[in-house]
């Protein structure tokens, strides 16, 4: 290209990023004034609450549904938001239109008399009251179950130490097994370091502040980038609109039960018990073996939170024949929520669970 | 990503700032994944927690000299007493579905659809 050339391509360059200039602005300042987008709007009835734990169903948005409901269990580090962002960007709304009867365990801040709660109030209590309940108002013997990150490793608890549990289903998304695999989590708390009586005696529950100051450590630089590219895209609506709401998601972390936390430092990480079907709870060994459902595993390529090698242990250890593992490009969260999610992930849990739920 | 044009400044800047981002990340995460890291950050945990517990059991027990209940039993109440209402909102919502009385201003149950649909391709049920 001549220098005439590159001149006259470098001019409409430069007038539309002078044209964004302006629209930053004018957008930046909105953006400040405005209230923050509303998040988890799809309409839902409250089935159940007690204490820290929330079962809601949503209500249908087809005219007929599948045979069989679906459970969503969320991580117990956050907000089940996570699944019903915004119309268009919900995955609760993507499965109530293709025709899924959905409910939903959501977490609030366990109360200080809550710290007490342990492995098996979530595994042996909650997920099976909530299961029962989902069975009746819905009419159907069985239940297909969907665990989030810590969510999917209660629903695999769940159903190791349940052989005979009417499951019909079970996916999971970005589910750790292999704790040895957990990157810098593994080594902040190793056994030789970590005092985790000390900090769960001290303190009850563990703060939302912690678990928030833990995730963000793994990538340090990551929030004063994306402000930067806040700023950069503050002309582009649609880019704006998702920042808030992952930003929104990303800081509304929740506290954790003292004792759940301490289990699960030292009987998943330093033990690793899961990986190694060692997990004893109300006297039952927690084998993945155990597990005969068909199971679904999506894991992200890029997953900075749980390492692909802390997931794969989980199809290779489940006693299923029907079984499959997904590769997805994209990170912990972007993987199930958002642009990437729409495209890539939503489509073939559809494809996969409608024909494994009739 | 699209391979930056060397003569775009934006795109120039936008490539800088990623690989600003990942370089302080790997670095970040090397220094973060030694040992010493891992002494020195629990170590400052454990002072923090003990100190957090210390204040919390001196401030107590300030309050209760005072015949005042501290900040995490108001909590503890505010959320007792919320399971509460919200427990009696169920008795009352179940006393008047068995009286048959509907709730002032609900609106009706709506049918719940029928659990009939078969994944696409697969034809009409039996």
């Amino acid at each position: 290209m001549t220098a005439t050339g590159e001149i006259e391509a470098f001019g409409p360059r430069v007038q539309a990023e002078v044209e964004r200039a302006i629209q930053r602005n004018i957008k930046g300042l909105e953006y400040f004034t405005s209230p923050a987008p509303v998040l988890g709007a799809t309409p839902k009835d409250v089935l159940h609450k007690r204490g820290t734990l929330n079962l809601y169903h949503y209500r249908p948005l087809a005219d007929e549904v599948y045979r069989v409901p679906l459970l969503m269990v969320m991580a117990t580090t956050n907000r089940g938001y996570i699944f019903d962002l915004a119309p268009g960007q919900s995955l609760v709304e993507f499965l109530l239109k293709h025709g899924y009867d959905v409910y939903l365990i959501d977490w609030s801040p366990p109360r200080p008399d809550e710290s007490r709660l342990r492995l098996e109030d979530y595994t042996l209590a909650f997920i099976p009251d909530c299961v029962r309940r989902v069975k009746e108002d819905s009419g159907e013997e069985q239940v297909t179950i969907l665990g989030y990150c810590m969510g999917g490793v209660l629903s695999v608890i769940y159903a190791a130490l349940h052989p005979d549990t009417p499951l019909k289903n079970l996916v999971c998304f970005t589910t750790p097994i292999d704790w040895n695999h957990m990157g810098l989590f593994t080594k902040w708390a190793h056994r030789d370091f970590f005092d985790v009586d000390r900090l769960v005696d001290a303190l009850g529950n563990v703060p939302s502040e912690l678990i928030f100051t833990s995730f963000e450590m793994l990538r340090p630089a990551t929030r004063s980038a994306g402000q930067i590219k806040l700023w950069e895209n503050m002309w582009n609506d649609e880019f704006v609109k998702s920042h808030r709401m992952f930003e929104r998601w990303s800081t509304d972390t929740l506290p954790l039960a003292g004792e759940y936390f301490r289990q699960t430092i030292k009987e998943l990480m330093w033990q690793n018990g899961l990986f190694k079907s060692e997990l004893t709870l109300g006297g039952r060994r927690a084998d993945l073996g155990n597990i005969r459902a068909p199971v679904l595993h999506a894991v992200a390529e890029h997953d900075h939170i749980v390492p692909y090698d802390a997931a794969k242990p989980l199809v290779e250890r489940v006693g299923s024949i029907d079984k499959q593992e997904l590769v997805l490009k994209g990170g912990h969260v972007s993987v199930v929520a958002g642009g990437n999610a729409v495209k890539r992930l939503w489509p073939k849990l559809d494809a996969w669970l409608g024909e494994r739920s009739i | 990503m699209a391979e930056p044009s060397s003569k775009d400044p934006a795109a120039a800047w936008q490539d800088l700032v990623v690989q600003w981002e990942k370089n302080i990340n790997a670095l970040a995460n090397r220094t973060m994944g030694s040992d010493e890291f891992s002494k020195s950050i629990n170590r400052a945990m454990s002072l923090s927690a003990g100190m957090q517990s210390s204040l919390g059991e001196v401030m107590g027990r300030y309050l209760a000299s005072l015949n005042l209940p501290s900040r995490a039993e108001m909590t503890s109440i505010g959320g007792r007493l919320q399971a509460i209402e919200e427990r009696l909102d169920r008795i009352h919502a179940l006393l008047q579905r068995l009286a048959g009385v509907a709730e002032p201003g609900a609106a009706p149950a709506s049918p719940r659809p029928p659990r009939t649909k078969r994944p696409p391709g697969r034809g009409v049920k039996p």
